[in-house]
């Protein structure tokens, strides 16, 4: 078992919240083409630079050297990590802005902008964490995990500004991530105990892991309190954020990296 | 081809004495917990003998480094003159990216730094004319350096058993297999 980074716990999971965040004000306010979606656009901003800005500082604590951070924009050729950092710094910029700008309605085009550098966040993200040394992530499947976790808390936490006449479409939104977050969790473990030695290894240790079953079952109880009241309680996207901590950390610390096993078979 | 410094790790000489990563703890005096140069023994569903074998390793100086790419401050260089893979400690803001991307495990952390760290080749020794201090240590010439543009022996393979397959970073190191031993009954 490797460490459980906690600090990228939180710097990821943090920022895929606030990136879920704007993509679904983004979805809410042009649902119906009038922008009346929009309520209480400052609030809701100040949650998603909030929520960013957590994650950033959270990220700092990583580093052996935090104060040397903004080197980690040298090497934008081939580092994966120095993208993640350019697009990260300017979601939050354009989050700040929001923020500073918006009134009871936002304006649209920063959260599409939002949403773009969002994008740019999850998929650099998801190249950097899916190096060859692991093999069972080095694939899409850091990317989809993290985009379903964007949408998961997105549309959670969005039903808190999405007002009546948006809701449904929140938990339409919320419920479908979460099966789609079930299967993707349910599928990758038993697919890696068919592959090489250190995917089985890591298969294994996923499906023996705390933190995978937490996460499992905070999705299963999501989807089972929404099932029940059909709506988002207010509630609920607070447990599915903490299953979604529960999850980055076993994806941190239960990944085997192929140096575990030199001189065995691979 | 250009120059390109490799180890040769001849597994049939190796018998596990770890001297080279003794010579190489002794040179470079590295903290506690942090090991360079590492000696593994094969496991026995690949060498099935009461006689064991082992694979003597550390950085590969591979010719696409994954360390050298995913380093965010470059950190890293490879050397034109001779393929050498140096980490530059002093640029390195111990993200721990490239601990995680390299498939061999080369690249450790030093808790006391806080920084990354690996195999140099003994890039300064090779400068003076001399061997690694591991290759030097090695009583049984089982540890060599080699130039893969010069080399020419035929009985050496890149991926031995036990090593970890990684085509994308072409790793320079090269291995001869052991072999079975010799049963004597009496
Ligand atoms: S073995 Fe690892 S640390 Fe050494 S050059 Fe290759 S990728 Fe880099
Ligand atoms: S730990 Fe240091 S050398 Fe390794 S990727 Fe991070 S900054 Fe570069």
């Amino acid at each position: 078992m490797q460490s459980m980074e906690l600090p990228l716990v939180l710097f990821t999971v943090f920022s895929q919240a606030a990136i879920g965040l704007t993509l679904m004000r983004v979805v809410r306010t042009t649902a119906d083409g009038t922008g009346s979606g929009d309520r209480d656009a400052r609030r809701e901003w100040g949650l998603i630079a909030g929520l960013m800005i957590l994650g950033m500082l959270g990220s700092l604590f990583h580093l052996g050297h935090p104060l040397y951070a903004p080197t980690a924009l040298k090497h934008l050729g081939t580092a994966w990590l120095s993208r993640e950092v350019l697009f990260a710094g300017m979601f939050t910029g354009v989050t700040v802005l929001a923020v500073l700008v918006a009134g009871m309605t936002g304006r649209p085009w920063l959260a599409w902008l939002g949403t773009l550098l969002g994008l740019g966040v999850i998929v650099s993200a998801g190249m950097t964490y899916a190096p060859p040394a692991l093999p069972a992530l080095n694939n899409a499947l850091p990317f989809a995990f993290f985009l379903t976790s964007a949408v998961v808390l997105g549309a959670g936490f969005g039903s808190w500004f999405a007002g009546e006449e948006r809701a449904p479409l929140m938990a339409r939104i919320f419920t479908t991530a979460l099966v789609v977050g079930l299967v993707l969790n349910l599928a990758a473990p038993c697919v890696w105990l068919s592959g090489g030695t250190v995917m089985r290894m890591t298969g294994e240790a996923w499906l023996g892991s705390g933190f995978y079953w937490a996460h499992v079952a905070v999705l299963l109880a999501c989807l089972g309190a929404v099932w029940k009241t059909r709506t988002v309680p207010a509630w609920l996207p607070v447990l599915a954020l903490l299953g979604e901590l529960a999850g980055r950390a076993g994806f941190f610390a239960d990944t085997i990296h192929t140096a575990a096993n030199m001189g065995g078979l691979y | 081809m250009k120059k390109q410094y490799a180890f040769l790790v001849d597994t049939e000489r190796c018998i596990g004495c770890f001297t080279c990563a003794m010579a190489c703890r002794n040179y470079y005096h590295q903290v506690e917990g942090v090991v360079w140069r590492q000696v593994h023994p094969l496991s026995e569903e690949i060498y099935p003998h009461r006689e064991r074998a082992f694979l003597s390793l550390s950085c590969n100086h591979c010719e696409n480094p994954a360390c050298l790419n995913v380093c965010p401050v470059e950190a890293y260089t490879k050397r034109e003159e001779d393929g050498v893979v140096v980490h530059h400690q002093e640029k390195c803001i111990g993200c721990g990216n490239c601990i995680r991307s390299c498939p061999y495990g080369a690249p450790k952390y030093n808790p006391v730094e806080k920084r990354a760290e690996k195999c140099s080749l003994c890039h300064e020794r090779l400068d003076a004319g001399l061997d690694p201090a591991c290759v030097q240590a090695c009583p049984t010439d089982a540890l060599q350096l080699v130039d893969l543009a010069e080399f020419e022996r035929t009985n050496e393979v890149q991926y031995p058993a036990g090593y970890p397959r990684m085509e994308g970073l072409n790793p320079s190191t090269r291995f001869v297999l052991p072999k079975t031993p010799k049963m004597v009954r009496r």
